[in-house]
């Protein structure tokens, strides 16, 4: 429960609700004006973390080197390989395939099965479980125009002005056009979309959307795909093999250039080996878990942006890696799931943001960057309210959902919502949720063409590894879209490369040694060193007696 | 009335046609079954396991769940529990046999309910729809009939779960005749044979369909020689076995005339002169319409 | 504004340690000095990877939860449970029909249920288990998607199963099951299908492609929104 001062702000927010009900009776969704385009830019400059004075660097190595980029991102590409090219025998090939795909997230998983169904011989790894990952998290939905008020085109919209104008405008096609096809096929394979009693899609609107476009299933949207295409895989007869909690940790190279497979670490045995494969898709997700700026994140265990450093120091060029995106509504009380994600479906069935004076401050459903920037705007202006931890937030007015929604629909809707605060004493049909923005995409990562393709030939990439789709800013539902879109894409064209012919040549590490001279002529210590794995958790006061890490910053 | 119903596993599935007729019939007599809002397994599976508290606890959670079907309105009583389903009519009513002699007992089970709102204290009757029938009156019951059944033998099956063991039973174990009456009272006649009471083999239907066989061939040959057009029976498994099992008689024997197997309350929905839709027979396996044709909608 | 933390004691593998006040477990698991390599995964309740039992000071239960949402109390003993092993039939969806019988080929353990309720208890995510089970058992498919729908798969359900069933993969069989045949299909995907085939999009789509930055920005900003 909240504590007695906290509750002195939501007596406030409570004197507010019935005018605001009114108007959200009156206006629907638009309970405050939209940001005009100045507006956008103005608020985003002051109060977006992207745009602070030191969020970024000069990233001083590879093929982005010049280039201003989120400073943890520099760090991790600034580091060095686990090992030198003679520590590994290449010549002793642990496991070959044609397809490897790195990553059991939804696109990890989607590409494993568009490939195994082509017939040809594809591994999938992850470094934790299959699933366990940031698609199996998402709550909100999955975009796809097919309502009939609706089109790909005003999706594109939606897409590239969320984007700043700043996508690949193939990859947006890529992504829209794809997306009625993508819900189709998720169907077929049992994904339990939520619907009318008619069978028409339930679908609501989110962050930047001018339609009703989004899809869900419950508030479980990430989970009740990801779950299914996980089944798939496992229901699949062993045809598609795969291996868990081990980690891949860089790419091996042939002497034509192109990717010739990975160097996978076991976790637990820490033995590396040696896959060699005609094609390697990345699919591992984001980098939450390296808390740019300190910022909590709603990130799964895993994502500290491991197939962005073994792909960069490969030579793929990296695209928008100076933009961050913060998900508006992260909980920052109670302590214990602080930074934990609240669906924007919360915003879309009706909740509003209100500061510590109980005002409606800001339209719900701005793009994500500029919402959040609002919710920082007055926090640093002094109309936050503080935890008893020191953090700061703005409320989400959950209960007015039912009151302009009708009873019972968070019950129904935001099932996991619900429980996640019950479990701690609080009954979000009864009082607000206290917000703050925190760390929750990747907007950038490793550009792609609309085949999913990288300038290495044979390396692919998928879904939040990759750069382009989103530009600077993805919206609401277009990433549980992209994972599916690209993954299949992904697994689709390297299946058919192999089909078409592949001849490797030489493998090499070679690319590591001159990546590792160039970080050494930076200066930079020896113990540092990517990728990162997991996080690490374990306080100072312990670690400093622990005394047995072998490397900065990652796990032994 | 409307009277708390429990359906069991089998009348969701391969006996629906009993379900349905039942609600149907049940109605035509301004009787209710209001199916419970969260029901399991009558227990009968598990009463073959050997822990002789384990196989109760199904049953318990069942009789629990009636207690507030009056206090909510959804029903008129909450202290008796209508079941169509011999089987689970004998699992539940031994499992009240156990409770009420043993408190001991009722609380061990209880126990293993910490979770549910309510505990059971072994007070709900449990009342077959035969049961209900006879206390509705069958002199009643024949008001209601709209298409004649005369001259159609009707052969009653009790086989064991309705009658055995005697404590437990409807009716006399040796000569009962609460199925007589209500066949009467339709206005068919019911036909006089010794293999009424005879087990039809029951479970092993799934590991010695031999002994079934052989079982259920002494039944069937009984009924044919004193002449019945059908059998009725309220039990899914003998259904199962004297329907479904006469594919195979007929294969191993040539001249065996296939006998079609109704549940009481299709007999019922046919005299009341209900809709056909009622009636049910999507899965009984000897088409019953040729017969019926024949002898009843002429 | 902040406070001093207050420390509990907790068993870790029996082992005693002083964890802060309001920990989850996974949160004193790291307090202690481990680093988790397995049993853990999105540390928010959704992913499963976490399941774990505990026993609380003097209680005689044995009580199941997600380390990452089960807050420690003084006197807690912790295990962890990295994996569930579980038995996972093999099929092709398309094969299957949506019946029962499906179930008793598949699941045929699913028969074996007392109702003694342990899944439930046991359920992290309180969804009715045992419930589900029973659905299935007579064949409701559309209602056991249901009741299972939160399912994350932590398997602690199987865990404590005496009947050895394997509850969550079959809820995972019912939900495809549901979503593939039982689910009514929406016509508006379908027709949306056919235009996009029928290339009525790609003109729009052209133009977009080709459109200049600042005919981008102000279409872009002139569009109707038409949210309900």
């Amino acid at each position: 429960m909240y504590p007695d001062y906290m509750m002195e702000s939501i007596r406030k927010v409570e004197a507010t609700r019935p005018q605001r009900l009114a108007i959200a009776k009156k206006m629907g969704k638009q309970v405050f004006p939209s940001m005009t385009e100045d507006e956008r830019e103005h608020i985003l400059t002051t109060y977006h973390p992207d745009y602070k004075k030191d969020a970024r660097k000069e990233l001083r190595i590879g093929p982005n080197k010049g280039e201003m980029i989120t400073n943890e991102v520099v760090d991790i590409m600034e580091s060095y390989p686990r090992y030198k090219s003679s520590d590994l025998d290449l010549s002793k090939v642990d496991y070959e395939v044609d397809v490897l795909v790195i990553g059991a997230g939804s696109a990890g998983l989607a590409a494993a099965l568009e490939a195994g169904k082509r017939g040809v011989k594809t591994l999938l790894v992850t470094k934790l479980r299959l699933g366990d990952s940031n698609s199996m998290m998402a709550q909100g939905g999955i975009q796809a125009a097919d309502q009939s008020d609706d089109s790909p085109t005003l999706h594109y919209l939606d897409v590239i002005g969320g984007g700043h104008f700043d996508n690949k405008k193939d990859l947006v096609e890529a992504l829209v056009m794809d997306a009625p096809k993508s819900i189709k096929w998720l169907e077929d394979l049992g994904v339990m979309f939520d619907k009318n009693e008619d069978g028409s899609m339930m679908v609501k609107s989110g962050g930047g959307t001018c339609r009703n476009r989004m899809h869900s299933t419950r508030d479980y949207t990430g989970a009740g795909i990801c779950r299914v295409l996980r089944d798939e895989l496992y229901s699949n007869g062993g045809d598609i093999k795969y291996l868990e909690y081990v980690s891949a940790t860089d790419l091996i190279m042939d002497d034509k250039g192109q990717v010739a497979g990975a160097i996978i670490y076991h976790i637990e045995l820490k033995e590396y080996f040696i896959i060699k494969a005609k094609t390697v898709i990345i699919a591992t997700g984001g980098f939450g878990r390296l808390h740019i700026r300190n910022f909590e994140t709603t990130n799964h265990y895993g994502a500290t942006g491991d197939g962005l450093v073994i792909g960069y120091r490969a030579g793929a060029n990296m695209l928008f890696m100076d933009s961050v995106q913060y998900h508006p509504t992260g909980a920052v009380f109670p302590e214990q799931i602080v930074g934990f994600l609240c669906t924007e479906k919360v915003r879309s069935l009706g909740a509003q943001p209100i500061n510590h004076d109980g005002e409606l401050f800001v339209y719900p459903l701005e793009p994500r960057d500029v919402e959040a920037s609002s919710f920082i705007r007055e926090c640093e202006e002094g109309r936050g309210v503080s935890t008893p931890s020191g953090l700061k937030g703005i409320w989400l007015d959950s209960p007015l959902i039912d009151q302009i929604m009708g009873e019972g629909t968070i019950e129904k809707n935001l099932p996991a919502m619900l429980r996640q605060y019950q479990r701690f004493d609080i009954d979000i049909r009864k009082y607000p949720m206290l917000v703050f923005p925190t760390l929750h995409y990747q907007n950038g990562g490793l550009e792609i063409n609309a085949k999913a393709e990288t300038t290495i030939p044979g390396l692919y990439v998928a879904g939040e590894a990759s750069g382009g789709v989103h530009g600077r800013n993805r919206l609401m539902g277009n990433s549980q879209l992209d994972i599916i879109v690209f993954g299949r894409r992904a697994g689709i064209n390297a299946a058919e490369k192999v089909l078409a012919g592949i001849e490797l040549g030489k493998l090499t590490l070679k690319h590591l040694d001159d990546y590792s001279k160039e970080v050494e002529k930076l200066g930079i210590d020896k113990k540092r060193i990517s990728p990162l794995i997991l996080p690490d958790y374990i306080p100072d006061h312990i670690k400093a007696k622990q005394m047995t890490q072998e490397y900065l910053g990652t796990l032994v | 009335m409307k009277i708390p119903y429990f359906p069991g596993c089998s009348l969701k599935t391969y006996a629906s046609g009993f379900e349905k007729s039942a609600i149907a019939a049940g109605k035509a007599l301004d009787i209710e079954l209001v199916e419970l809002p969260r029901w399991n397994c009558c227990g009968v599976v598990s009463s073959l396991t050997k822990d002789d508290l384990m196989h109760h606890l199904a049953p318990v959670r069942n009789l629990m769940r009636l207690s507030d079907m009056k206090t909510s309105g959804l029903a008129d009583e909450d202290k008796r529990l209508l079941v169509l389903c011999s089987m689970c009519m004998n699992t539940f009513k031994r499992t009240n046999l156990k409770v009420r002699e043993n408190s001991e007992d009722l609380a061990t089970l209880n126990d293993f309910m910490y979770l549910e709102e309510a505990k059971y204290d072994g007070s709900v009757d449990i009342v077959h729809f035969l049961e209900l029938l006879k206390e509705y009156g069958f002199d009643k019951i024949s008001e209601s009939v709209n298409t004649s059944l005369a001259g159609l033998k009707v052969a009653p099956y009790y086989g064991c779960m309705l009658i055995r063991p005697k404590e437990v039973g409807i009716d006399d174990a040796e000569e009962p005749t609460i199925f007589e009456n209500l066949i009467s009272s339709l206005g068919a006649e019911p036909v006089s044979w010794h293999a009424k009471n005879q087990c039809c083999g029951s479970y092993l239907t799934v590991n010695k369909q031999d002994t079934v066989i052989k079982l259920t061939r002494r039944i069937l040959d009984n009924a044919q020689q004193e002449k019945a057009d059908v059998i009725v029976t309220s039990c899914p498994l003998c259904a199962f076995n004297l329907d479904s099992r006469q594919a195979l008689l007929q294969e191993t024997n040539p001249g065996f005339e296939p006998i079609p197997v109704l549940y009481f309350t299709q007999l019922m929905a046919i005299a009341f002169g209900l809709d056909a839709a009622t009636y049910g027979f999507e899965k009984n396996k000897v088409d019953p319409m040729p017969l019926l044709n024949k002898k009843v909608f002429i | 504004m902040s406070i001093e933390k207050k420390m509990v004691t907790v068993y870790i593998m029996g082992e005693p340690q002083q964890v802060p006040e309001g920990s989850t477990i996974i949160m004193a698991w790291e307090y202690a000095g481990f680093q988790l390599k397995k049993g853990i995964g999105c540390r928010e309740g959704f992913c499963g990877a976490c399941a774990t039992v505990y026993r609380e000071k003097g209680d005689y239960k044995l009580k199941g939860g997600l380390a990452c949402q089960t807050v420690v109390t003084d006197g807690m003993s912790l295990v962890q449970i990295p994996f569930v092993p579980s038995e996972k039939p093999q099929y092709d969806l398309k094969n299957l029909e949506p019946n029962i019988d499906t179930f008793k080929e598949l699941f045929p353990t699913i028969f074996r249920c007392v109702a003694c309720n342990t899944c439930t208890k046991a359920c992290p995510q309180d969804i009715k288990v045992m419930d589900y089970i029973q659905q299935l058992k007579r064949g409701d498919i559309a209602a056991a998607a249901d009741t299972s729908f939160d399912c994350i798969r932590c398997g602690l359900c199987a865990l404590r199963c005496p009947a050895d069933i394997v509850q969550f993969n079959a809820a995972t069989l019912a939900q495809r099951l549901y979503g593939k045949y039982l689910a009514l299909r929406s016509p508006e995907l379908e027709n949306r299908l056919k235009e996009i085939d029928d290339g009525k999009f790609d003109a729009e789509i052209a133009e977009l492609n080709n459109m200049g930055h600042d005919d981008l920005v102000t279409k872009y900003y002139s569009r109707q929104i038409k949210i309900k």
